[in-house]
């Protein structure tokens, strides 16, 4: 008999370019076909029935300035407002038709990473991913990077906002650089720790960015320029040299240069090749997504249509799979198991535990972008967990109803066997193992826990669930 | 992940060790004479993660160029926690005297190594992995140390963390937990059926998600058969309330368990990277760290005889303050070392002064001592294991002389 390899293709896509297929996806995606569904996710159109999820969420569009007001008159507000990101977070991973796009914005974020229990951060980390990431996951990557280098967020969170020229004074020094900006964006955020810059480097385009502020960090936040911090010698990083004189355009001609260096569409390339194809993506798929980088001036849908578009990607639907962060991990089983989700407080703490709070990676580098770094025996508990209690409906803040959804899609949901391959086929293209449908379909009858809800479970805590 | 199964051995059924068959009787029986010495000491690694600046924790108050490059954010003499005459303790870290007195705590400054960089993954890889300036290792110092103690229990090696740290990546199993706690399948009317079930999918896989999913059901087994593992702290210890504390709370459980851990791995992600401010965050950090180290030796009690801990982190930062009341990142960086066989009640190591000549590179603290000297010679003291061949391409030195 011949394998039909279209429902295969379909979940590594959906698993891929998105948090994994929800009931009824591989079926409408294959109708539909594949390149026709790539093309949609690249163009992202508006999805009026996510706004509608989204609606209530009221604070989710407070410039900084509103967020400040709010906090001070009554510093509890901030719980709603952070509570309101965090549920918006998950709602869109869950329940967006753009998942391509939702990922990126995740990508994004995690590149340039801040961390929203640092002080200032708390108040304008929603503004950040609204303002400097969410616009631009699928546009330029000069665009992101400029959205990103001029937000409040990042000004506070890499001390950029406290670095002043250093000066002279009376014959004696008065440091005033501040170098961690300047550090972190050659290292994290564009040409990457390997590609040969100095400390020298470092300190210049640390120089390149002073005078780059915020106004009030009480009142207003708002980005600010203070030419009289600004350091207007000479500077060279990394074979750009700037003469004395300039002002705030210094850290512009930096970024523009940055953005455009080769070594950045090598690193972005190859991050990216990470996140789609595999944790040591092959140095074709990099080269391919490398060269589109360049040739699209680092346009982000050009990298991603060039991956996509690789053997090396279609090649690993027959792999082993990459292993899911728990972010991954939680939206895709929400999405199995056919979910609703009306608050995501509850989902939040399962995230915690499983060592990815949302918007809470500590350190600039942001989370690692390897799944392999994910699979551990306290991650895995965490999440054979969330997989059970969430097909026993006991997540507060989601609905899930799995009898309902195996009966919706043509199984037997008081039938153990029938509940395992019907969602093997919903969810992992018939890919589940022959040992984990034997094993799922050895739910004794009866009991408290209805078969369904049991079998799901099981399948959603199953080491195929933990790949995508 | 490279996974070498012939290596690996579960705790099964009743939580009985099995033998692997990749050992050779006579090097097991080498191996065993080695580690009998070591018997059952525990080595306990701390890792603030950020960069914790070595200056603030061992102030060198005796060196007059310290006051000239720290300026607003130095120490006072007046406020320093005298230990010698030339270094004095953190104000915040005063709690620690006790145990420096007591001979059981000492301080290693200008420890490091110049190949660490000053990017904070990269150092964390390199000291982790052991290899500074080759990222190509497969594996962590821990994982390699544990490697060479017989037996591959899952709780051997004791991670209290969100993530496997990179000191422990590698072929032995270690149980990587941010709790203790509640680690059980939650599958309330029908536990025993989801155990039976889930083992099943996971037992059939030789993978590395078949193995994780086989090392939690380990884990689980031997944590829900040892209630003592839940013991509330003893001595009247109190533990912060950080992830410091519970992680120091925790490793001291499982020391006192008695379940044959012989190396713990706390990771500890705090405001250590501090360009701005340094002096509020470290009114935050040091009375926790101080009073988790306290509360550890006090719950412990005899069994800190056993135990050595070595508080570490990636780099120190830059001699001179910046211009946010903060430093930058930088290299040579301070050491806290604890434990009953710890040569304590002194500064290790040579100090290499803070002259402008004297700092590397003009600005970082020197090294004088490096890292994996002091892993090494923990690691024989603690584990029975030939630091020789523990770091690819590097002989350890004698050490600093940290354990008598």
């Amino acid at each position: 008999m011949p394998i039909d390899i279209g429902p295969r293709a379909a979940v590594h896509l959906l698993n891929r370019i998105g948090y994994g297929p929800r009931p009824g996806d591989v079926a409408r995606i294959l109708g539909m076909g594949l390149d026709r569904y790539v093309q949609s996710q690249l163009d992202a159109p508006a999805d009026p029935e996510l706004d509608s999820r989204l609606r209530g969420l009221i604070t989710l569009d407070y410039p900084i300035s509103q967020v400040l007001t709010l906090y001070n008159a009554d510093q509890r507000s901030v719980g709603v407002i952070l509570d309101e990101l965090y549920t918006a977070k998950v709602i869109r991973a869950v329940h967006a038709q753009n998942q391509l796009q939702e990922v990126l914005v995740d990508f994004w974020f995690n590149h340039f990473n801040v961390y929203i229990q640092d002080g200032f951060a708390r108040y304008s980390t929603a503004a950040y991913e609204r303002e400097a990431i969410r616009p631009h996951a699928l546009g330029k990557f000069r665009d992101l990077l400029g959205a990103t280098a001029a937000h409040p967020a990042m000004l506070f969170f890499l001390d950029n906002y406290l670095s002043r020229a250093t000066v002279t004074v009376g014959g004696r020094l008065v440091r005033g650089l501040n170098e961690n900006y300047g550090r972190e964006l050659m290292e994290l955020h564009t040409v990457g720790v390997d590609a040969g810059y100095t400390q020298d480097h470092v300190i210049d385009a640390a120089r390149c960015f002073t005078g780059w502020g915020i106004d009030n960090l009480n009142t207003s936040g708002r980005f600010a320029y203070r030419p009289a911090a600004h350091d207007t010698g000479a500077k060279s990083v990394f074979g750009l040299n700037l003469p004395a004189g300039g002002g705030q355009d210094d850290g512009d001609k930096l970024l523009d240069y940055l953005a455009s260096h080769p070594q950045t569409a090598r690193f972005i390339a190859r991050k990216l090749a990470q996140r789609f194809v595999s944790d040591e993506p092959p140095e074709r798929v990099v080269d391919r997504a490398a060269a589109a980088f360049q040739s699209s001036g680092g346009d982000v849908r050009e990298v991603v249509r060039a991956i996509l578009g690789s053997a090396e990607f279609w090649a690993e639907a027959f792999g082993a799979g990459k292993p899911k962060t728990p972010l991954e991990f939680v939206a895709s089983a929400l999405r199995a198991a056919d979910a609703q989700v009306s608050n995501g407080r509850a989902v939040v703490a399962y995230l915690q535990n499983m060592g990815m709070p949302l918007y809470s990676c500590v350190p600039p580098t942001g989370y690692s972008n390897r799944g392999a770094d994910w699979i551990n025996p306290s991650s895995q508990l965490y999440r054979m967990n969330f997989g059970l209690d969430l097909a026993a409906g006991a997540i507060a803040g989601v609905g899930a109803d799995v009898r309902g959804m195996v009966r919706r899609m043509g199984g037997n949901s008081e039938d153990p066997r029938s509940v395992a391959v019907t969602i093997s086929a919903e969810i992992f293209g018939d890919g589940l193992s022959r040992s984990t449908l034997d094993a799922a379909s050895r739910v004794a009858p009866g009991g408290p826990v209805s078969v369904a809800a049991r079998v799901a479970g099981l399948c959603l805590a199953s080491p195929e669930m933990q790949a995508r | 992940m490279a996974w070498d199964i012939s290596r690996r051995v579960f705790l099964r059924g009743a939580g009985l060790a099995a033998v692997g068959v990749g050992f050779h009787p006579s090097s097991l029986l080498v191996r065993a004479a080695q580690a009998a010495e070591a018997g059952s000491r525990v080595l306990v690694q701390v890792f603030l993660r950020g960069g914790c600046d070595g200056l603030s924790l061992c102030v060198p108050f005796g060196d007059s160029e310290y006051y000239d490059l720290r300026g607003g954010i130095a120490i006072g003499r007046g406020e320093v926690v005298n230990l010698d005459g030339h270094f004095g303790l953190h104000p915040a870290l005063a709690p620690l005297k006790a145990l420096y007195d007591e001979g059981r705590l000492a301080l290693l400054p200008a420890v490091g190594n110049y190949s660490l960089s000053r990017s904070h993954f990269d150092a964390q890889d390199f000291m982790e992995s052991g290899t500074p300036g080759d990222k190509s290792t497969g594996t962590g110092w821990l994982e390699r140390s544990i490697a060479k103690v017989p037996g591959n229990a899952v709780t051997e090696g004791v991670a209290f963390s969100a993530q496997l740290p990179r000191s422990f990546l590698g072929p032995e199993p270690v149980l990587v937990a941010q709790t203790l706690s509640s680690f059980d399948l939650r599958a309330r009317n029908w536990r025993a059926e989801a155990e039976t079930l889930l083992r099943a999918m996971y037992d059939a896989r030789d993978d590395a998600l078949g193995h994780v999913g086989q090392e939690t059901f380990a884990a689980m087994n031997v944590l829900l058969r040892t209630p003592a593992i839940m013991a509330p702290p003893a001595g009247g210890a109190v533990y912060p309330n950080a992830a410091i504390g519970s992680g120091l709370r925790q490793a001291a459980q499982i020391i006192k368990a008695g379940i044959g851990t012989r190396a713990i791995f706390v990771n500890v992600s705090g405001s250590f990277d501090t360009h701005a401010n340094q002096l509020a965050a470290h009114t935050l950090e040091f009375p926790r760290l101080a009073d988790a180290l306290v509360a550890f030796a006090r719950d412990l009690g005899g069994l800190l005889d056993d135990v050595a801990v070595m508080v570490t982190t990636e780099f120190g930062r830059v001699a001179f303050v910046n211009g946010s009341a903060g430093t930058d990142h930088g290299s040579g960086h301070c050491m806290i070392l604890m434990g009953g066989r710890v040569r304590g009640g002194r500064v290790h190591g040579s100090w290499p002064g803070l002259g402008r000549s004297q700092l590397y590179q003009e600005r970082d603290l020197a090294v004088t001592t490096d890292f994996r000297d002091v892993f090494a010679e923990l690691a024989r003291a603690q584990l029975g294991v030939d630091g020789s061949s523990l770091f690819p391409g590097y002989t350890p030195g004698p050490g600093p002389g940290i354990v008598a």
